[in-house]
């Protein structure tokens, strides 16, 4: 990938990385096949910028950023935060470093626990403060992420959705980290609420100068947060590219049709038809041959698109796409009016069962 | 038949807490037409379920005032003030009643049996008179109740927001939607009548037995030339020689027959040729191999059990093992649908585009994918027909591509069968997408409501110009730097009392009247309304107050979060 001229120094590395799980059945337990969850997946993470990672449920964009945390082993490759194997740290320097919001605040937290335990027991464990120092660094935390000195002595429960999101990005932040893994910390919010965490996040990246994986299955969200994004199918990255040249040129038909899923709230973009793709994601356990995508794409070509897999390739600058046909500016995909989009086949791939 | 399916006037409602009533609606006013799709939008905690769930009869809560008319008729029931009384009184009279009878009961055994049998008797007589006086008081809340249970299904069904809590784990799809129409009585008549169903379920065992042959040809006809050995080996009396249970395996061993047999047994369980190739790519058929080590010798144990055995006991375990199967035999078969009935449900996935239909009735809802599983939902509750169906956030626990699909589907729904939507939802752009008329609520009340182009193109409520305004857009003129549009704050806690306006804390706009008075919903163009004292000033410069909503949300900020 080409360099951005803010961004240049290289935090995380992943490389040809691999999670498989495996599926296990029988009365000894033998394992018959696995779940390819993240397939080869190169990717880096500069410092200082946000990265969005996009993708329906079930594509592995959750395991690729818990391999990232070092919160699951991978079974191939590697991932190299600035420069060390992640493999080699410890795990009291990774979470020191690397930090992580959950998608459901309430089941992240113990709810026996006061807000002053939550937020002060990464600072305790790693005998960073203690006593009233801790009370102070605790206070100082709530502050920054706009809540009260008051709010410490109190539990989870008596905070709405978004007090509670506040309070577990304030858990995050407690340890001074460089990179925080934010896995769909919006998505449980509601609009409003939304807009709130997000303008906070962007405002203590800039405070602390953080390093940010945002992954959402949102792309409206990933428009305003993020500065690149990769977009992720079955465990894989069909196309990555800096934020205002995947809006404005999208150049994977999946990017494109997951752009034009979005409902806006505005009457003349609602009238505009939107690409409806037919089916479900397919299995990750028995992933379509060739490229993982021609079961569902419009233009996908038979005997090409069914054989061979499409390798990520470069079309531009920082702008890579795993597709034998990408889009381009004169290239864009079918809109189909109400009465042309067509019924759905029934030898179409079945549905995720897992 | 009146102008609009459903109207709901001037709904409040409390719920009874150990912290006293909280009050969840305050005025809704929602009226449906007929094959309209109207949109119900809030933030959480703004009473759009408890709305819904009123609707149907559903909700927990107590009606204060309000109607809620379907068709014209009213669904709400209230009961006369002499009945309440009556049900009160009567259940007092009948529980202390039970109390002395029980008293009276051991008065007769331990002290006096003269007195204590009279005492009984009166008791007895005075809690069912108390017991029957209160249910005759009953009769008309049970006959409405009885009367809803019919309504929801045949005519409003709802559609709730995660399906897989909605759908019950351990039936297979068909079961669950047939439940549905044998409930409302919309099942076609069986192919083949139940006692004749009874009596295949009885010799159903055989049925099975072939099924195993015709599957798996080599691993029946071992199984069964081990247990003819064990037959022959007992009638001979050659298990006799081997009855010692010391001896016994030492003069197998050295027959070596012993160990063909457990092998043949240990192959039933050994997967076929196919399975093994299968198996062998991925691994070396030694690693195969040895997990079936176990197994060879559990078998070996097996058949040495059988020949050690007399020959009554092991005839003795089949016959009792038989008998206690059958009635499972029985029950199963009668859980089975009748084919009649399956290719009823398979019609009714069809309508709703599942691919691969008649393979989907035999799954249970964890093995389909969430888009499929809110399809199955959706196929439940149009299975009856109804006139209107309540969506409660269908779509919110799915991914974007998926919920475009079930949009559709909806929509298409609508356009076949003319059903009427109640769409509740969070999402402005599922609105805007869907609904032809929308009603916003914001803490328990109506704040606007009117068509979609109204609303969403000259909102005049504050409330509804922030949530619109908060929704991060892919535009392309939007850069990521912008700091996103925001209502400062969230909705008020239920118990707290406000006066006026209860969106003043978090309005750019409130003075003094909004603080005191609580606004009225004024017409502000044909079929438009909205709550609130500045609609004028509001006017129709939208982006007026967006820009105030900035300032407004800046100075939120400084003050902290409440």
């Amino acid at each position: 990938m080409p360099d951005d001229s803010k961004f240049d120094e290289v935090l995380i590395e992943v490389e040809g990385m691999r999670k498989w799980f495996p599926i296990k059945s029988g009365m000894l337990t033998t394992v018959k096949s696995h779940v390819r969850a993240v397939d080869g997946v190169d990717l880096q993470v500069k410092r200082g910028e946000t990265l969005g990672i996009v993708g329906e449920s079930g594509c592995g964009k959750t395991t690729l950023g818990r391999v990232i945390l070092g919160l699951t082993h991978m079974t191939e490759g590697s991932v190299h935060y600035a420069g060390e194997d992640i493999r080699t740290m410890t795990n009291k320097d990774l979470r020191r470093r690397l930090q992580i919001v959950f998608q459901d605040p309430g089941g992240s937290m113990n709810p026996r626990m006061s807000v002053r335990s939550i937020v002060g027991e990464p600072l305790q464990v790693n005998g960073m403060a203690e006593g009233a120092e801790l009370t102070q660094k605790v206070a100082d935390l709530l502050d920054s992420v706009g809540l009260k000195r008051e709010h410490m002595n109190r539990f989870p429960h008596e905070f709405s959705g978004g007090q509670k999101q506040r309070i577990a990005l304030a858990r995050a932040l407690s340890l001074d980290p460089e990179f925080i893994l934010l896995d769909e910390p919006t998505s449980a919010l509601d609009v409003s609420v939304q807009a709130q965490v997000l303008n906070l996040l962007e405002e203590i990246q800039e405070k602390h100068g953080l390093t940010f994986v945002f992954i959402t299955h949102a792309l409206n969200v990933v428009n305003h947060i993020c500065d690149r994004v990769a977009v992720m199918y079955l465990g894989k990255i069909v196309e990555i590219a800096d934020t205002n040249d995947l809006f404005s040129e999208p150049a994977h038909p999946y990017t494109h049709a997951l752009m034009s899923a979005i409902p806006e709230p505005s009457l003349e973009k609602a009238s505009r038809r939107r690409i409806v793709l037919s089916g479900d994601v397919p299995s990750p356990a028995d992933p379509p041959p060739g490229c993982r995508f021609h079961t569902r794409c419009p233009i996908a070509e038979e005997g090409l698109c069914d054989v061979e897999e499409p390798k990520l390739e470069s079309i531009g600058e920082g702008h890579g796409v795993a597709c034998h046909f990408p889009l381009g500016p004169g290239k864009k995909l079918p809109i189909l009016d109400d009465d042309q989009i067509p019924p759905e086949d029934d030898d179409k791939p079945k549905t995720v069962v897992l | 038949m009146s102008e609009n399916l459903l109207e709901i006037e001037g709904l409040r409602v409390h719920f009874d807490t150990l912290d006293g009533p909280i009050e969840a609606l305050h005025s809704v006013d929602l009226k449906v037409g007929h094959g309209q799709i109207m949109g119900l939008v809030g933030e959480s905690g703004c009473g759009k379920s408890v709305t819904s769930l009123v609707t149907i009869g559903l909700a927990t809560c107590d009606v204060d005032e309000g109607s809620v008319k379907y068709e014209g008729e009213e669904m709400l029931f209230t009961d006369s003030v002499a009945n309440k009384k009556t049900q009160d009184i009567s259940g007092w009279v009948t529980s202390v009643a039970v109390l002395a009878l029980i008293f009276a009961f051991f008065w007769m055994i331990l002290i006096n049996p003269l007195q204590g049998v009279v005492l009984f008797f009166m008791f007895l007589l005075v809690s069912t008179t108390s017991w029957l006086w209160g249910a005759a008081a009953k009769s008309e809340y049970r006959r409405h109740q009885k009367h809803l249970r019919w309504v929801r299904g045949n005519e409003i069904s709802m559609i709730f927001q995660e399906p897989m809590t909605a759908l019950n784990p351990l039936y297979t799809v068909e079961k669950q939607i047939s439940e549905v129409m044998r409930v409302h009585d919309r099942l076609v008549e069986a192919e083949t009548p139940r006692y004749v169903r009874v009596g295949q379920a009885l010799v159903s065992p055989a049925a099975l037995i072939r099924d195993a042959f015709s599957s798996r040809p080599q691993a029946s006809i071992a199984t069964s030339s081990v247990l003819a050995f064990v037959l022959v080996a007992h009638l001979s009396g050659f298990a006799d020689s081997a009855a010692d249970a010391v001896t016994a395996p030492f003069v197998f061993v050295f027959r070596d027959l012993f160990w063909v047999l457990a092998l043949l047994l240990g192959g039933y369980f050994v997967p076929s040729r196919s399975e093994i190739e299968a198996l062998n790519a991925l691994y070396r058929p030694l690693e195969y191999a040895a997990p079936q080590v176990p197994l060879i010798l559990a078998a070996a144990l097996v058949i040495f059990l059988m020949l050690w055995m007399p020959l009554s006991a092991l005839l003795g375990m089949a016959v009792i093992s038989t008998l206690l199967a059958l009635p499972a035999i029985i029950l199963l078969d009668y859980l089975r649908l009748d084919p009649a009935h399956t290719r009823q449900v398979i019609g009714i996935l069809e309508d709703v585009r599942i691919p691969n239909p008649s393979a989907v009735v035999k799954m249970y809802p964890h093995e389909l994918s969430g888009g499929m599983r809110q399809r199955v939902m959706i196929a439940m509750m149009m299975s009856c027909e109804p006139k209107l169906l309540i969506a409660d956030e269908p779509t919110t626990a799915l991914d974007v591509t998926i919920q475009a699909q079930i949009l559709q589907l909806m929509r298409d729904l609508r356009d076949e069968k003319d059903t009427s939507i109640l769409l509740i939802t969070h999402d402005l752009g599922v609105i805007a997408e869907m609904c032809d008329a929308v009603t916003v609520m914001y803490a328990g009340s109506v704040v606007e409501s009117g068509s979609i182009g109204d609303v969403l193109s000259r909102p005049r409520m504050p409330y509804s110009i922030g949530l619109l305004h908060s929704i991060p857009t892919i535009d392309e003129g939007s850069d990521r730097r912008d700091v996103l549009p925001i209502i400062p704050g969230q909705v008020p806690d239920p118990n707290l009392h406000f006066d006026g306006c209860r969106f003043h804390p978090r309005c750019p706009f409130a003075d003094e009247t909004c603080i005191s008075t609580p606004p009225p919903m004024t017409e502000v163009e044909p079929g438009h309304f909205a709550a609130c004292h500045h609609t004028d000033s509001i006017g129709e410069n939208v982006a007026e107050v967006q820009a105030a909503f900035d300032v407004f949300a800046a100075e939120y900020e400084l003050e902290g979060v409440a």
